[in-house]
């Protein structure tokens, strides 16, 4: 017997009693709409993080800090934390093994062991005030830095390469000039406070170029390491902390993947945590994932509720269909074949719930996106729902393996009639 | 060319076993036009089913063609049935929601033949039962008789060697049964398909070539007409005890 002609008759079959075989069909509609739905929150997610980090690379890059004693480096929640003695190092600074905040010098001094380490930059921590091109009409300025190596996406222009350079953000420059282009190498002024004495002091950058959007992006403008560290100076010679920093910024001499993992795993040793962007992303990814995961599995148990719909229609149809079944064999198809009917009727059955529940989710989904972009315009480039192909196609699979699992036992039951006592059936 | 050697069938029902048949033997020739007659529970049923391989033998064989069918598995069985044999019942078991065409087309379906021969065989057969201006009626808008002739048409659209019929007139009224009878002997006389019926109506085992009559699961009756009268055939026990070139004499050339 061809394919073809057991997929019309199956058809058929699913269509001799519409309703029961609607109903079955929107048991599965309700799963398979909530598993697109709980993907489609995940995979919107999954795509803002991309936003995010995607204007910013650096194969070579490594995020350094004091690694946290975490409980599962072997203490507990609620242990007290022993106090350790600060000593000093050779150059004399004072180390304090109870902070987490270093001393530039202290890390300069991880690169006798590790050569790969090109430069190390300190993350700033600095302030601006306002941002003006031509001396008069000023902006609020939200000032960030680019650490060394770090490459910044540009609509125009280049990442930062040199000293006393500034990357503005693209709607400030459209702003500044409706022809961005024009803008790249001029200087603006920017103003900062130091201290708390609300003293403002200026700097002259030059602008390297225009920030393609992106979420770190859409608002800040950054400055080279060096202009940062100036700033940084002024506005923190007084403070307690100063010069010293959680987090610093590795370039290294190598993108290989291999040797950084070889870094990774030395700065370990010596008690630092050091994530690439990779890393990082992976993280976000994973956190991402497993709460997919978590919604999934309600979704999943939709459809188990609705695989037992699938079996009771099938069943009934076995006693109903038993002296056709009979009749069937008795002209000469095989058992399997009849497996197949029926197995196939539970997998159309299953692909047509897909396929609404695919169709009703990204329906809601887009419309639930145009409703709340009004409540989520501060996450520029964010959608709730993202309709990925993969996912749909996954789900699609996903229920007609769910649905051919819940037609094997009808199915089974149905193969195994014998055709005498089936042609007998009263 | 059929033929039951020795043949028993035994059913267990909560744990008790019944004989239904016991020691059949019995030969049948390509053409014969055979009734197989006895009361209610006496074997008749399942001797046909036991011969058109929808059952399989407790004990003893079936030969078709000069083969063992009873060692076949269960798609070669499959096979045969559908390429050999064409089954007409008392309840039809027609598919009311296809078409007539549809419905007579079923058995090359299984079969896998390609669109425009299956189509053509399903023609054919549906004018052979008179039914071709009805092909595409569903088939639950025909009459009693005009389904079972669409029954007759599936039986034959595959070109069967046997066509077996349990009780093809059960169901209908006897003006309407007796056309369905004459186009089975017409079938068995001009096409030359050996036809064995399963009935419990004298009249019409009387009009076939030759009857065999059951009780209790055994044969006890097996008569052949010659010229008006029935005469008791020879004993298959005495038929395999003489060669081949002897059988001859029983099969029927009316």
């Amino acid at each position: 017997m061809k394919l073809r002609d057991l997929l019309r008759i199956a058809n058929r079959n699913l269509l001799r009693n519409k309703l029961r075989t609607f109903l079955t069909i929107m048991a599965i509609f309700v799963g398979a709409f909530t598993l697109v739905m709980t993907n489609a929150l995940g995979d919107g997610m999954k795509d803002y993080v991309e936003n995010q980090v995607k204007n910013r690379e650096g194969a070579n890059i490594l995020f350094v800090r004091k690694k946290f004693e975490t409980p599962n480096s072997g203490r507990k929640a609620d242990e007290p934390i022993e106090y350790k003695e600060k000593t000093q190092d050779e150059a004399g600074n004072v180390v304090d093994p109870n902070s987490y905040s270093l001393d530039i010098t202290q890390m300069e001094s991880l690169k006798k062991d590790l050569p790969e380490i090109k430069t190390i930059t300190p993350r700033f921590d600095i302030d601006g005030e306002y941002i003006t091109l031509d001396g008069i009409k000023k902006y609020k300025l939200n000032l960030g830095m680019l650490s060394e190596g770090i490459k910044q996406k540009v609509e125009v222009g280049s990442t930062i390469t040199g000293t006393g350079e500034i990357i503005i953000p693209l709607a400030l420059g459209k702003t500044f000039s409706p022809d961005i282009k024009t803008l790249i190498g001029k200087d603006v002024t920017i103003a900062y406070e130091v201290g708390q004495s609300g003293e403002i002091k200026m700097m002259q950058l030059k602008i390297a170029g225009v920030a393609t959007k992106g979420f770190m992006a859409n608002g800040n403008c950054f400055v080279d390491a060096d202009s940062a560290k100036r700033i940084y100076e002024d506005q923190h010679r007084n403070s307690d902390g100063f010069n010293k920093f959680w987090n610093f910024t590795f370039q290294l001499d190598t993108s290989n993947d291999k040797r950084i993992g070889e870094i990774k795993r030395k700065l370990d040793e010596k008690g630092f945590s050091a994530e690439t962007f990779a890393d990082q992303e992976k993280r976000t990814y994973d956190a991402i994932g497993i709460l997919q995961i978590g919604l999934n599995f309600f979704a999943f148990i939709a459809l188990l509720a609705a695989s037992f719909g699938i079996i009771n229609t099938l069943i009934v149809a076995v006693m109903e269909r038993t002296k056709e079944i009979g009749l069937q064999k008795a002209l000469g198809m095989g058992s399997e074949k009849i497996f197949l009917l029926f197995t196939l009727e539970s997998i159309l059955i299953g692909f047509w719930g897909a396929i609404v529940g695919v169709i009703g989710g990204i329906i809601v989904g887009t419309f639930a996106n145009i409703l709340t972009t009004a409540y989520l315009s501060s996450f520029e480039g964010y959608s709730l729902f993202s309709f990925r192909l993969f996912s749909i196609v996954w789900v699609i699979l996903l229920v007609c393996v769910i649905a051919f699992l819940a037609g094997v036992l009808p199915a089974f039951k149905a193969s195994r009639l014998n055709p005498i006592e089936a042609l007998r059936y009263e | 060319m059929l033929e039951a050697v020795n043949l028993y069938r035994t059913f267990t029902s909560d744990g008790v076993d019944y004989e239904v048949l016991k020691n059949v033997n019995l030969k049948i020739n390509q053409g014969e036009c055979v009734a197989i007659i006895g009361k209610s529970g006496s074997g008749k049923s399942t001797l046909m089913h036991l011969l058109a391989c929808l059952d399989t033998p407790t004990l003893g064989r079936i030969m078709f063609e000069e083969q063992d069918v009873s060692i076949l598995s269960e798609k070669e069985r499959n096979l045969l049935r559908n390429e050999k044999f064409g089954f007409v019942f008392q309840q039809f078991f027609l598919n009311g929601r296809e078409t007539v065409l549809e419905n007579v087309l079923f058995p090359l379906r299984i079969r896998g033949m390609s669109q425009y021969k299956m189509i053509r065989a399903g023609m054919d057969a549906l004018e052979a039962v008179d039914l071709k201006a009805k092909e595409d009626k569903k088939a639950k808008d025909l009459s009693g008789g005009e389904k079972q002739r669409v029954c007759i048409a599936r039986a034959l659209v595959g070109i069967p060697k046997v066509i077996f019929a349990d009780e093809p007139t059960g169901n209908l009224d006897s003006n309407t049964g007796e056309l369905i009878e004459k186009m089975l002997f017409d079938l068995n006389r001009e096409k030359g398909i050996t036809l064995i019926i399963v009935t419990h109506d004298s009249d019409l085992a009387k009009k076939c070539n030759r009857i065999i009559e059951l009780k209790d699961g055994e044969i006890i009756k097996d008569k052949i007409k010659k010229g008006k009268k029935f005469e008791e055939a020879q004993k298959v026990d005495e038929l395999t005890k003489t060669d081949s070139g002897q059988t001859s004499e029983t099969s029927i050339t009316s």
